[in-house]
């Protein structure tokens, strides 16, 4: 059901995205920092999903939260001559790498664990054969 | 299904449409902004854009300053040229007035010769005088009005006419102009006794000497042509 949303949020994101009017250069960046830290809380609410803990508040807030921060922040970076949004991007990259590793982790594990059950049904198939 | 799924799942859609809105947005704005124009160039980018212009500019200055100095340089040799081509002109002209295709003026001196009823002047008496002008010095002789040049001659036509230069005759009074130092040419001219007035009077011809200031002395009219001498 949420996959079939998500598929649709992405196609006709992508159509609206495409139609909408160019932005201006210079704001271009800005936009980037905002597209980072919202795929960051995807990845996060993902790994929630997965662990059984999810929230769709904490996800909601998480989104558009960060997103908006990470813009100010990259703002005052601008203002102070600082680039800050090279810490955001890390800070939001690295929890990225993170969750995708606890992903990872839990689809590898839950595909091992099938195959080791599926061995132990065979041995026990052969066990009882070998009764015979 | 229960209705916080639904909600669930509306509100992740969403959530994902504007996320991939935003994505979509941003990839057509950076493949359609031209990264190229000024304005739209990051600021270090701009920093190295400024400096090769800095070179540039000190490389094309460096330029004009070489063509500076050879401007220069031609307008010097333009210069000097022309102080070339004015000292021609200078000497052109003193050749000019020595070989008489100038009109000359200074001081000497006016000999006035006449016939007389006994006695007429003849071109041996011109030719003496014109010899003796020259030995004193004389730098430019006209007889009425015709310059003595290099290859003048002075000749009898019969007995009345005398002939210059082959082309101009004439008669008496003989008025012959002779620029130089006026008292080499009159203390020469009139030596006691062998000089040449003494003697001229002694003939019974008529002569007199002038000393002038301002004598003009025409050119030469004819050419001065050379056809075998080179």
């Amino acid at each position: 059901m949420i996959a079939i949303a998500i598929v649709i949020g992405c196609a006709l994101g992508a159509i609206i995205g495409i139609n909408l009017p160019n932005i201006s250069y210079t704001y271009s960046g800005y936009l980037a920092i905002a597209i980072v830290a919202a795929l960051d809380s995807v990845f996060g609410g993902l790994t929630s999903v997965l662990k059984g803990n999810f929230n769709l508040k904490i996800f909601l807030s998480g989104f558009f939260g960060n997103a908006i921060l990470s813009m100010l922040l990259t703002w005052l970076g601008v203002k102070l001559n600082v680039d800050i949004y090279l810490a955001a991007i890390v800070v939001f990259v690295g929890r990225m790498f993170t969750n995708l590793a606890i992903i990872r982790r839990y689809y590898i594990e839950k595909w091992s664990k099938k195959e080791v059950k599926e061995e132990i049904k065979n041995e026990n198939e052969k066990e009882t054969m070998g009764k015979d | 299904m229960k209705k916080g799924k639904i909600t669930i799942t509306i509100t992740i859609g969403l959530v994902i449409l504007i996320l991939t809105a935003v994505i979509f947005l941003q990839f057509k704005t950076i493949n359609q902004t031209d990264i190229t124009a000024l304005e739209n160039m990051r600021e270090d980018e701009l920093r190295t854009e400024i400096s090769n212009f800095k070179q540039k500019i000190a490389e094309i200055s460096g330029q004009l300053d070489e063509t500076n100095a050879k401007i220069s340089e031609y307008q010097e040799a333009i210069a000097s040229n022309e102080q070339a081509s004015d000292l021609l002109v200078q000497e052109l002209d003193q050749q000019n007035n020595i070989i008489g295709k100038n009109a000359v003026k200074g001081s000497g001196v006016v000999i006035t010769l006449t016939d007389t009823r006994a006695q007429k002047i003849t071109a041996e008496d011109l030719r003496e005088l014109v010899n003796e002008l020259k030995i004193d010095g004389a730098e430019a002789i006209s007889i009425n009005g015709q310059r003595i040049v290099y290859d003048s001659y002075i000749v009898d036509i019969g007995n009345t006419f005398i002939r210059i230069n082959g082309v101009e005759s004439i008669v008496s009074p003989y008025v012959v102009k002779a620029i130089g130092d006026p008292t080499y040419l009159e203390s020469g001219l009139s030596k006691k006794q062998y000089g040449y007035i003494d003697s001229k009077l002694e003939e019974g011809k008529d002569v007199t000497l002038t000393r002038q200031d301002n004598i003009v002395i025409e050119k030469y009219n004819g050419d001065l042509n050379m056809e075998y001498a080179n």
